[in-house]
């Protein structure tokens, strides 16, 4: 049976891996070099996401702020959040990046919420104000927008976000409509891997979606203090913006662009 | 209409027809429904699941409703409707992120009260957005897929595949059912169905715009950012009383239109 599915895992799959393997202009990156002992102090991470519960015992006190997006008449506001999650997904990145990056602060942008579903709108302006006013100098966006209409700002945001510093890293959406803005080239795109490896990465010199990492059966925090088994792309992201921290961390002052080229030259594949 | 006694004799002729059709699509499900309950079907037999739904987003009421469901544990759930924003399908729907849950754990306060209401609680939960170029517009859940040791990774993109079939067959099921909203719309706009006391003598027809009315019920149909196909309808009808100068011109706009969406557009690109 031969289907063509949208399958942005495919490159990472157990059978695919070997055709990643890759010299790449400098060899391999030595981790320790890269980020070491480095736990993410001094570095901020934005989770655009469903909120993030602040007394999950998963996040370990790490959430410094909450905001929601809300809707005000036509337009859309930041406003100060409770530390509290309507699903559990952001609680779940919130989990993953803390359990890397264990002295990274955490800010959660809460995009969803009554009215907000599905809003392209509610995702621009969380992502606006992640990218200028949170002080995160990565953003873990684990969602997307579908919506031919926001192509344009989103593509705006993350160019925004590249000339100011801020890392996004993006799930890409195994989905048949093109989704924004994971397949834009400014952002650290992300699939899932099949290794039940948290410290596992590889790096796809075929973009757009360039890493993979670990988003098949794990076991992350929930809503309500729970925790969950769970699968998706969605759960690689925050793999990546983890490590990512620990770069920023280890290297204050570089850009996304060295900090892209440091994951690539630390992934499995590289050397 | 300056006959009296013609406004009230179409009115009840349209009101006849509307109450029929209303019957009539209760007998004889649209052709789409049918459609999506051999999808459900087969997703039930290919994931060897307990069961298999999907649920169909509200607009009105912003509400998930379980249109069709398959499977031993499946059936109880059609009808069933819940908020579009929470739980794991609410957030699927909301973000468009496919997402599987391989062990819901001790305490899954996600949804366990909706789970509930069908007597049925999964541990594992297989959800993709049905998605067509507006966002999403549902979701397809697969409860509890008895292949052990399954790739989840690939069966999200399986589950993706059966979704876009969905999307065919609720969009296929678009035109009928919102033509018998938009006569409702326009019947009650019109006034019906008269009040005793218009009955007793006066014009039960407003003073009003017919055709302006209709127009704007059917732009309305439209859901904001999405595909505008009752816009596009509405805008063609209305153009219909165009003088031949007028149609000279939008068939000028028109091949000017065509050719400039010939060219390839840049984001198209697929893997």
């Amino acid at each position: 049976m031969s289907i063509d599915l949208p399958a942005w895992s495919e490159p990472f799959a157990e059978a695919n891996r070997e055709r990643l393997r890759r010299g790449g202009p400098w060899g391999r990156v030595e981790r320790d070099w890269a980020f070491g002992e480095a736990t993410g102090r001094g570095v901020r991470v934005a989770i655009v996401d469903s909120g993030v519960e602040r007394d999950h015992p998963a996040v370990g006190g790490q959430l410094v702020d909450s905001v929601a997006v809300e809707r005000v008449g036509d337009d859309w506001e930041v406003v100060p959040a409770q530390p509290m999650d309507v699903v559990g997904h952001g609680t779940a990145c919130a989990g993953i990046i803390h359990a890397l990056a264990p002295e990274a602060e955490i800010v959660s942008v809460r995009v969803l919420g009554p009215d907000n579903r599905g809003n392209g709108g509610a995702f621009a302006t969380g992502l606006w104000w992640a990218i200028t006013e949170s002080g995160a100098s990565v953003a873990n966006l684990s969602l997307s927008s579908r919506s031919d209409a926001y192509f344009g700002p989103l593509h705006e945001l993350a160019d925004e976000a590249y000339f100011r510093n801020v890392l996004l890293v993006s799930a890409a959406n195994n989905v048949s409509v093109a989704s924004y803005p994971s397949l834009f080239a400014a952002v650290v795109s992300v699939a899932a891997h099949d290794l039940a490896a948290p410290d596992a990465w590889f790096y796809n010199p075929q973009p757009p979606v360039e890493f993979g990492a670990y988003g098949l059966n794990v076991d992350v925090a929930w809503r309500g203090g729970t925790r969950m088994i769970v699968t998706g792309n969605s759960f690689a992201a925050p793999h990546i913006a983890a490590y990512a921290a620990r770069i920023r961390a280890a290297h204050p002052g570089i850009t996304p662009f060295e900090t892209k080229a440091i994951l690539a030259g630390t992934a499995d594949n590289a050397g | 209409m300056t006959d009296d006694g013609r406004p009230e004799a179409l009115l009840a002729a349209l009101e006849a027809v509307a109450a029929r059709a209303a019957v009539a699509s209760r007998l004889e499900p649209p052709g789409g429904e049918a459609v999506l309950q051999s999808v459900v079907d087969a997703a039930v037999v290919v994931f060897a699941a307990e069961a298999a739904s999907i649920a169909v987003h509200e607009p009105d009421s912003d509400r998930l409703v379980i249109a069709v469901a398959a499977g031993p544990q499946g059936r109880a759930a059609v009808g069933l409707a819940f908020a579009a924003s929470t739980g794991i399908a609410g957030y699927v729907f909301s973000t468009g992120q496919p997402l599987a849950v391989t062990d819901v754990g001790a305490d899954p306060r996600f949804d366990r009260a909706t789970a509930e209401t069908t007597g049925y609680v999964p541990r594992a939960i297989l959800a993709v957005p049905v998605l067509d170029a507006s966002g999403s517009i549902g979701v397809l859940e697969v409860l509890d897929g008895g292949s052990e040791g399954s790739n989840q990774l690939r069966d999200l993109d399986l589950a993706s595949v059966f979704a876009r079939q969905a999307t065919v067959a609720i969009r296929a099921g678009r035109v009928e059912r919102d033509t018998a909203g938009l006569l409702r719309s326009a019947l009650s706009t019109l006034g019906a169905p008269p009040s005793p006391r218009e009955q007793a003598g006066a014009t039960p027809v407003p003073d009003v715009d017919l055709d302006a009315a209709v127009s704007a019920l059917a732009r309305q149909l439209d859901d904001e950012g999405g595909a505008r196909l009752w816009t596009l309808a509405d805008a063609v009808a209305r153009a219909r009383r165009a003088s031949s100068d007028q149609v000279g011109l939008v068939i000028e706009i028109l091949e000017a239109l065509a050719r400039r969406s010939d060219r390839p557009a840049p984001r198209s690109f697929r893997r």
